[in-house]
């Protein structure tokens, strides 16, 4: 498929159910900055305590106090994302957006109620996953019990205009037969 | 050489028209005579026949003769509206007019040197013509495909809209959305699915509500 059909499909799928690809690379991405943020978090706390108390604290990851910690960070991440702007930071870049199942925006306390059931898709072997494959509106189960649904959110528009102007740019840097300077495009 | 009889016979006949005439009351005579009568036996047509009324027309100074009249007064006696106007038929006048050839002696140039344009333009209710625009009926025959292929405009937002990075996470996007699709295909393949599954819920679709 070409770079143009490509986009022109994009602007279709503008405010359509969010495909599991998109969704699993923003989870990815989430998963990703959320642990490297957990770690380094981990990291300070251990470079402040051995400045302040003289000797260095050692995080063992299987820790029951620690995978606690780490599950309330990963609620409060997830959960606040959704509750504030309905996205967190990888669905911000693959442009995609929890709502409610009818397409409204969500409220605080259905993020909230997002986050926290999320992990049961998780806890049924990966199962809870499957809706977004199979199910018609692609809801995964966390999706079904909080009322909500994944769609694409970026502006596809201002993205394909991007795209055709790009393409139309290398037309517009050719100098004219008058001997005009072409303009200077400073990327 | 003239008869000397004839001479005197011509004499005599002045001198008994002269006591005739001193004797004769013209004015009566004439009082008497039906001169009405006289006209209907004028075969008028013929004398106008006989009339040169070119070499009348050129002899005649028609200059003093219109200074003497006072076109004022007179058309303060004809009645346009009553008489002149609705004796017209205008319509059969505007059939008759070669609007094309009157047009193409219309010099528009000089026309709308004459124009001031400024003080058209003060008299214009913009307002009022916005009102009657259709504007987002107008926004929406715009092709904003082709504007942005076709012109500067490209152009600008290329340069105005992020760059690189923008550019790798719209293809990235891209990417993503393509291979959704692809997915979604084989799945709705492999369900056999009759009827074809929402693309949205349902306030997006109907427009209420942005994603």
């Amino acid at each position: 498929m070409s770079a143009r059909a490509q986009a022109a499909l994009s602007v279709t799928a503008q405010g359509h159910y969010a495909g599991s690809v998109s969704r699993f690379l923003a989870y990815a991405i989430d998963l990703t900055v959320s642990s490297a943020v957990f770690a380094l978090a981990l990291a300070a706390i251990s470079y402040i305590a051995k400045i302040v108390a003289g000797h260095q604290i050692s995080w063992n990851r299987s820790n029951i106090v620690v995978a606690i910690i780490f599950v309330a960070w990963e609620f409060l991440y997830f959960g606040y994302s959704w509750a504030a702007s309905g996205r967190t930071l990888g669905m911000a870049v693959l442009g995609v957006r929890v709502v409610r199942a009818d397409g409204e925006l969500i409220n605080p306390w259905r993020g909230y109620l997002r986050a926290l059931v999320f992990p049961l898709s998780f806890l049924l072997l990966g199962l809870g996953f499957l809706g977004i494959l199979v199910q018609r509106e692609r809801r995964a189960l966390h999706d079904l019990i909080a009322g909500t649904a994944v769609v694409y959110a970026w502006d596809a528009r201002a993205a394909r205009l991007r795209f055709l102007a790009r393409e139309a740019e290398p037309t517009a840097r050719q100098p004219s037969v008058t001997g005009d300077v072409p303009a200077a495009h400073g990327r | 050489m003239t008869d000397p009889l004839e001479t005197m016979a011509q004499r005599v006949a002045e001198r008994v028209i002269d006591l005739i005439m001193d004797v004769l009351d013209v004015n009566a005579l004439v009082g008497r005579v039906d001169v009405n009568a006289v006209a209907r036996r004028v075969d008028v047509n013929a004398v106008v026949q006989q009339i040169d009324l070119n070499a009348l027309a050129r002899s005649v100074d028609v200059n003093p003769l219109l200074q003497q009249i006072d076109l004022n007064a007179l058309l303060d006696r004809v009645d346009i509206d009553e008489k002149v106007l609705r004796k017209i038929d205008v319509n059969a006048l505007l059939d008759r007019v070669d609007v094309n050839r009157l047009l193409q002696r219309v010099d528009v140039a000089a026309l709308l040197d004459r124009v001031d344009v400024n003080r058209l333009l003060q008299r214009v209710d913009v307002a009022l013509l916005l009102d009657r625009v259709d504007i987002n009926g107008l926004l929406q025959r715009i092709d904003m495909d082709a504007l942005v292929e076709q012109t500067d405009l490209g152009a600008v937002i290329a340069r105005s809209s992020g760059g690189a990075a923008s550019e790798a996470l719209d293809a990235a996007r891209s990417q993503a959305v393509g291979l959704d699709q692809f997915i979604d295909r084989w799945v709705q393949r492999a369900l056999r699915r009759k009827h074809p599954a929402p693309s949205a819920p349902r306030a997006l679709l109907n427009g209420q509500a942005e994603p």
